[in-house]
């Protein structure tokens, strides 16, 4: 099937979609953007975190047809051009990156926590992150990366 | 100086926009994709396997079994080091264990594979699976010494006499879970042929040993395999060895003649490369009433697999930590219907926690401070080798003073059920983190051109602890020029020989060979500017120039001076590679953890509260990384401590948690307030740039200080790990 989506800003066309797909794998395997990463597959990890028509979605539970005329917005979308949003600066100067792996779908998550609540309280930045599971940092220095957004 | 600076990560702005390429985010045109089909039963054979439907359907290109599968030029030994395991999926219809590759479906995309996967069928004869450590415990036998030289027997003095005539006796039978990595990224291997000539996209903390083993099983030479791998997401023990996915891919790849990619799912990833062993271990302490130990009894059985005779849960700690004279250390294993175990963060860290508890019984039963009975049984010594001192190589002393300082410890009521607050029990422990350092031969090589940047070169891994960023601050700092002007580039094996990521060695191997490297080619262009006339330099003894900033100057006259630019503008571009041996040290890394736990009285639930770390992990590279890396490590230990569990099936010897919301890896609201400090002092004895390794001492010490602090709340002793609430109401 075809599969119209705005990608980051842009009107994209996908052909020959297997209904059963996923919106992730459209979005690594066809259209070219692997930042949003596959971790389990299952809705229980969070790094495919991407924005569907503003709300953040776990990309791989996501159909492709659900997909169609939807806004969706990724990892590769945030910045301009070589700008850093300020969630992802504050996450290469608090030293919240290591593997990397769950960080796009971290910095997204924690994107729309502060477009949500621009001043959360510690509480509500662990309540809204612990949907993603990071392996290395032991979380600490993220926490330290959404307090510097929300100052920045 | 930038050495020993918070550096940002360079590789951060490629992480946080999604630009940065993992193995599985490779764009290689023609590709296909494997599916593995993985057995349903733990013990038996395979009477039949079915796979007609499976290969008419839609975008099939081949499915592969037993029958047809690849014929390999090796066969892994018992102790297959640095094979992953001996057993070779796709050779017999015998089954080991479950979730062992039974076929692998290849197709045009990766949905049709899997659709073709689930048309399979596969008919058995199932045999009953030995899935309990416990119930095998009388097949425990001690394991041939392997090429690793794991030591599975040691003694000194005469232990059971000792133990048998002290004042003070404690024992306890602890009992440490089956664990698995679970690093965020999947494993997956991308192989592409041209002639034959192989190049291998793969998640490997290793790529040395993918290349040799992969070429090894293939039958072709090294020099024809290429590996690539210039990010990993994570690997904690799971990547460090080559594991059969690897090059049965790369072999289906090359009877297929298309380049073929396989990425693991999560459930696969349960029983495709490796896991922590399960172990049951009894440890007896003897001492004197004041808390002077006398003797170490420690025997502990783990589980290996069917064919794979080794056990990585080294428990040196029991024996070198603490200046005891006598002690015995015994490890077996017993052989399981299960995958096989590999090292998992911190191998050393299931002796250590029973070793750290027991402490914490010793404690109880003498009524000595646990810090004061650790400080009263300091070694200065080697205690497996009188002669040799541990010298200016520890500073384990140092980290209970600034630990206890920072958790303020002196002030804890000693009395376990003392404090209560908000419907919960709290209390406090500590424990010791102790881990050997290891280091690997490592070459570097550095290409300076006439723009006076550098780029620098070496065939190691960045596995997340921030190798790109350390080894660029060394180079930076031995050339004298900015951090901006240095780039590392690293991950392909077309670049020089260097070391695995396994054993926290990476840092102070690879860095060793970045300083030589850098100090190598200044003095090259000192050389060439001294020589040149058109040079400020000219005729200057070259020893006396040195470089800072970018700039080459003379020590007694620094207004004599040029860039390295200048110089490389009229010379053209100066390379230098140094090798760096690794000299084996005699040096480990030291800790001191401190944790807070709240226990709840009406659920059990453990939760900690805080936590702090002081560690000697030698001189520090990068404040940042090594921070993170620290709690990074602590949080992986508070897993250990309470949440993660791989459980299997008991009948079925399948595993049941083969996901991320069955087995519980901490997440963001699990985890307290942690403060971390490094005595920060170089141990030349551990590498040339004075650094040990951090990530696995890290994750040491904080499983058992968490342990003892439930006993100090509660007034009890949980020898099982995880914590769960079970265990406490
Ligand atoms: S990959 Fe989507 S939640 Fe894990
Ligand atoms: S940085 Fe590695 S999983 Fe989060």
């Amino acid at each position: 099937m075809r599969v119209n989506i705005t990608v980051n800003g842009e009107a994209r066309q996908v052909d020959d979609v297997w209904p059963g797909e996923s919106l992730l794998y459209v979005l690594r395997e066809r259209l070219g953007l692997p930042g949003s990463k596959n971790a389990c597959e299952q809705g229980e990890c969070g790094s495919c975190t991407v924005y569907m028509d503003g709300t953040p979605v776990c990309a791989c539970l996501v159909a492709a047809g659900q997909a169609e005329g939807r806004e969706v917005r990724t990892v590769e979308g945030l910045a301009s051009g070589d700008t850093l949003d300020r969630v992802q600066q504050a996450f290469v100067d608090a030293g919240a990156v290591q593997c990397g792996f769950c960080t796009p779908g971290l910095v997204v998550a924690a994107h729309d926590l502060l477009t949500r609540t621009p001043q959360p309280s510690d509480p509500e930045i662990r309540e809204a992150l612990a949907g993603n599971l990071c392996r290395c940092t032991g979380y600490e220095k993220i926490l330290d990366a959404v307090r510097m957004a929300a100052r920045s | 100086m930038i050495i020993g600076k918070p550096l940002d990560r360079v590789d951060g702005p490629a992480k946080v926009t999604g630009a940065a390429k993992y193995a599985a985010d490779q764009h290689i045109p023609g590709l296909t994709h494997a599916v593995l089909v993985t057995s349903a039963i733990a013990r038996g054979k395979i009477i039949r396997i079915d796979t007609g439907q499976a290969a008419r359907s839609p975008g099939v290109l081949s499915v592969i079994t037993h029958h047809n599968g690849p014929r390999f030029a090796y066969q892994p030994p018992k102790h297959p080091w640095i094979y992953g395991q001996t057993h070779v999926p796709l050779q017999n219809d015998v089954i080991y264990h479950s979730g062992q590759i039974v076929a692998v479906v290849i197709a045009d995309t990766l949905e049709r594979a899997r659709y073709a996967a689930t048309l399979i069928q596969i008919d058995y004869a199932v045999e009953t699976p030995e899935i309990s450590v416990e119930a095998n415990l009388d097949k425990a036998f001690i394991p041939e010494r392997g090429p690793f030289n794991l030591r599975y027997e040691y003694r000194r003095g005469d232990a059971h006499g000792a133990l048998a005539t002290a004042p003070v006796r404690v024992s306890g039978r602890y009992r440490t879970s089956m664990q698995h990595h679970n690093p965020m990224e999947p494993t997956a291997t991308t192989a592409v042929w041209d002639g034959d000539h192989l190049t291998l996209y793969e998640t490997t903390q290793a790529l040395a040993f993918t290349r040799q083993k992969t070429a090894e099983m293939l039958g072709v030479d090294q020099k024809q395999v290429r590996v690539v791998s210039p990010y990993l997401g994570g690997g904690f023990g799971a990547k460090g060895y080559v594991w059969p996915h690897t090059f049965i891919t790369a072999a289906i790849a090359r009877s297929l003649g298309r380049p073929v990619k396989l990425v693991l799912t999560r459930a696969q990833s349960y029983t495709m490369h490796g896991h922590r062993a399960e172990t049951v271990q009894e440890l007896s302490v003897g001492a004197t009433r004041d808390g002077t130990i006398t003797a170490f009894v420690h025997s502990a059985v783990s589980q290996t697999s069917m064919l794979n005779e080794v056990s990585w849960e080294e428990m040196d700690a029991t024996t070198q930590l603490y200046a005891c004279p006598n002690a015995e250390l015994t490890r077996r294993v017993v052989r399981l219907n299960l995958g096989t175990p590999t090292p998992m963060r911190a191998p050393l860290s299931v002796g250590g926690y029973a070793l750290e508890s027991i402490m914490d019984e010793l404690s109880h039963a003498t009524g000595v401070n646990p810090l004061e009975l650790r400080l009263r049984n300091y070694s200065t010594h080697n205690p497996e080798n009188p002669s040799q001192p541990w010298g200016t190589g520890k500073f384990l002393r140092d980290c209970y003073e600034l630990g206890a300082k920072l958790f303020d410890w002196p002030h804890r009521l000693p009395r376990p059920r003392s404090t209560r607050r908000d419907g919960g029990w709290i209390g406090v422990g500590m424990a010791t983190a102790f881990h050997p350092t290891y280091v690997s031969a490592a070459t570097v090589s550095i290409r300076m051109d006439a723009d006076g940047k550098a780029l620098v070169r070496s065939a190691t891994q960045d596995i997340g602890t921030g190798t790109y960023t350390i080894v660029t601050q060394t180079v930076a700092d031995a050339l004298g020029v900015p951090a901006k002007s240095v780039r590392f580039e690293l991950g392909d094996t077309n670049f020089a020989p260097s070391a695995p990521s396994i054993g926290s060695r990476t840092a102070a191997s690879v860095g060793t060979a970045a300083h030589h490297a850098g100090s190598a080619l200044k003095d090259k262009v000192i050389a060439i500017a001294v020589a040149d006339h058109r040079s400020p330099l000219y005729g200057i003894p070259a020893a006396q120039v040195t470089a800072a900033d970018g700039q080459l100057f003379h020590r007694l006259d620094p207004r004599r001076r040029e860039t390295y630019a200048d110089v490389l503008r009229r010379h053209g571009p100066v390379d230098s590679e140094a090798v760096w041996p690794a000299a084996p040290g005699i040096s480990r890394s030291y800790g001191a953890v401190f944790a807070e736990v709240t226990v709840d009285d009406a659920t059990g639930e453990v939760r900690v509260t805080r936590l702090v770390g002081a560690f000697d992990i030698g001189r520090v590279l990068n404040a940042k990384t090594a921070r993170s890396q620290a709690i990074g490590g602590m949080i992986w230990g508070l897993g250990t401590a309470l949440t993660e569990h791989t459980i299997v099936d008991e009948h079925l010897g399948r595993i049941l948690t083969a996901n991320l919301s069955g087995y519980l890896v901490p997440v963001e609201a699990d985890v307290p307030d942690v403060d971390i400090a490094f005595v920060d002092k170089a141990d030349p004895a551990a590498s040339d740039i004075g650094a040990k390794g951090v990530g696995e001492l890290a994750s040491n010490g904080a499983t058992a200080a968490i342990a003892n602090a439930v006993c100090h709340a509660t007034g009890r002793r949980v020898r099982d790990l995880p914590i769960t609430p079970d265990k406490l109401l």
